[in-house]
């Protein structure tokens, strides 16, 4: 009767017990593709939290971005869309090589007054993130939230860079295919945020969608 | 009249944009098309996949934290001491400025402000601690960098504790207040009497302090 009462005991006052840890939690354990890709996320990132770093892990299926560290979330930024050439190149561990720039206040010595920091509203919101050898990332912010005019420019210049590329592929007689290009598109505020947390050199992982 | 000629553009410029994208390889939602080939699997195969994604899963737990550990967020300027997914204390901070500053007489060379990001470990942990000026500290004042070490002295301007992180950082406290919250550190992360003296009590030598 005793053991029976203890069993239960253990039963609901530990609703977690002997629960596996799952580093992602959507994941459909039906689906061996997804799996095979989480298996290989996972692989990079046991890697990367082994060693004292922040880090991102780019998850295309739940659409959300991780700075992550020791294999914790620090912070997520949701990812409004995405779009890839090559799945293929999204593949491995990726080492940006330097965080977006930003204009820095001088101080001037002497001066006295409070001097102006910079904030979280300084970072760019539309810029372009290199891993060499193989990876360029875009982030841009979503036209929904900006004005006509916000709006117009950042199609412009989405068409602009759009057109290079498509002109540096035709001129270098080389398939876009040796660049894989992935472009995130965040809201304003998160892209932002996610420049302010960027810094050079930081390894970056990418959970490609399976379905 | 401005707004006519302004939608004319925009849809100039939407349709160029779509004729462009139809001309490029991104495809123009979230989803990719390679990894959704479909896998010859059988039930032995899947529990493989699966055994092998739950050992990973279970050796990334393993790497976390299995103590208290600080997480600073410099954007938000916020610092918390978490306990696995707990929040254990939660405080507004400051953080570095991010501003710079010329280092005299050595050409194009800077102090740049910044609370450093990453993952650090508390490396000591001091009661009435004496800020030591560093050169910047004078420098930024017009005020020539003493050579007598006992001129950097200065006694009670960072509270009752101090947690350093390494390479002269410090969480420690503040006769500034009214600047909690705001990003105007030289890269120390400055915290209230209160907060100050929690973190101190549940902070280690050797807890991980994360920032990002």
């Amino acid at each position: 009767m005793n053991l029976c009462a203890i069993l239960l005991l253990l039963t609901f006052a530990t609703p977690g017990w002997g629960k596996e840890p799952e580093a992602f939690p959507d994941l459909n354990l039906s689906n061996g593709q997804a799996i095979k890709e989480a298996t290989r996320v996972l692989e990079d990132e046991v890697k990367l939290a082994a060693r004292p770093q922040t880090y991102i892990l780019i998850d295309l299926a739940t659409k959300i971005i991780h700075i992550k560290g020791r294999g914790i979330d620090l912070h997520r930024i949701p990812i409004i869309s995405w779009a890839s050439n090559s799945p293929d190149h999204l593949k491995g561990i990726h080492k940006l090589t330097t965080r977006p720039a930003v204009v820095r206040r001088k101080i001037e010595p002497g001066a006295g007054a409070e001097q102006e920091p910079i904030s979280v509203a300084d970072m760019p919101v539309d810029y372009v993130l290199i891993f060499p050898p193989t990876l360029t990332i875009t982030v841009v912010p979503s036209a929904a939230e900006d004005n006509l005019l916000r709006g117009a420019l950042f199609l412009s210049k989405a068409w602009w860079r759009q057109t290079k590329t498509w002109a540096g592929t035709v001129f270098s007689n080389q398939s876009s295919k040796q660049n894989g290009q992935l472009q995130l598109t965040l809201s304003g505020g998160h892209s932002q945020s996610l420049a302010w947390s960027l810094v050079d050199g930081m390894a970056v992982v990418i959970r490609r969608a399976s379905d | 009249m401005a707004r006519i000629l302004l939608a004319i553009f925009g849809v100039t410029l939407i349709i160029l944009l779509v004729m462009n994208v139809q001309t490029t390889t991104l495809p123009t939602s979230g989803t990719s098309q390679e990894i959704q080939r479909p896998l010859a699997e059988d039930k032995g195969s899947l529990r493989t996949l699966q055994a092998k994604y739950k050992a990973l899963s279970r050796q990334l737990v393993q790497l976390m934290p299995n103590q208290p550990y600080i997480l600073v967020d410099t954007a938000r300027n916020r610092l918390y001491v978490k306990r696995q997914d707990e929040i254990v204390l939660d405080a507004i901070a400051s953080t570095g400025s991010g501003t710079i500053l010329d280092k005299p007489g050595e050409g194009n060379n800077q102090w740049i402000f910044d609370t450093p990001r990453g993952e650090f470990l508390v490396q000591s942990k001091i009661t009435h601690p004496t800020w030591i000026k560093p050169d910047w500290a004078f420098v930024e004042e017009g005020l020539d960098v003493p050579k007598n070490a006992a001129e950097r002295a200065e006694p009670g301007v960072l509270g009752d504790y101090a947690l350093g992180f390494g390479k002269g950082y410090f969480i420690h406290g503040t006769l500034y207040t009214r600047l909690l919250g705001k990003n105007v550190t030289h890269g120390c992360i400055r915290l209230n009497d209160n907060d100050l003296k929690g973190v101190y009590k549940l902070a280690r030598v050797g807890t991980p302090i994360m920032i990002f």
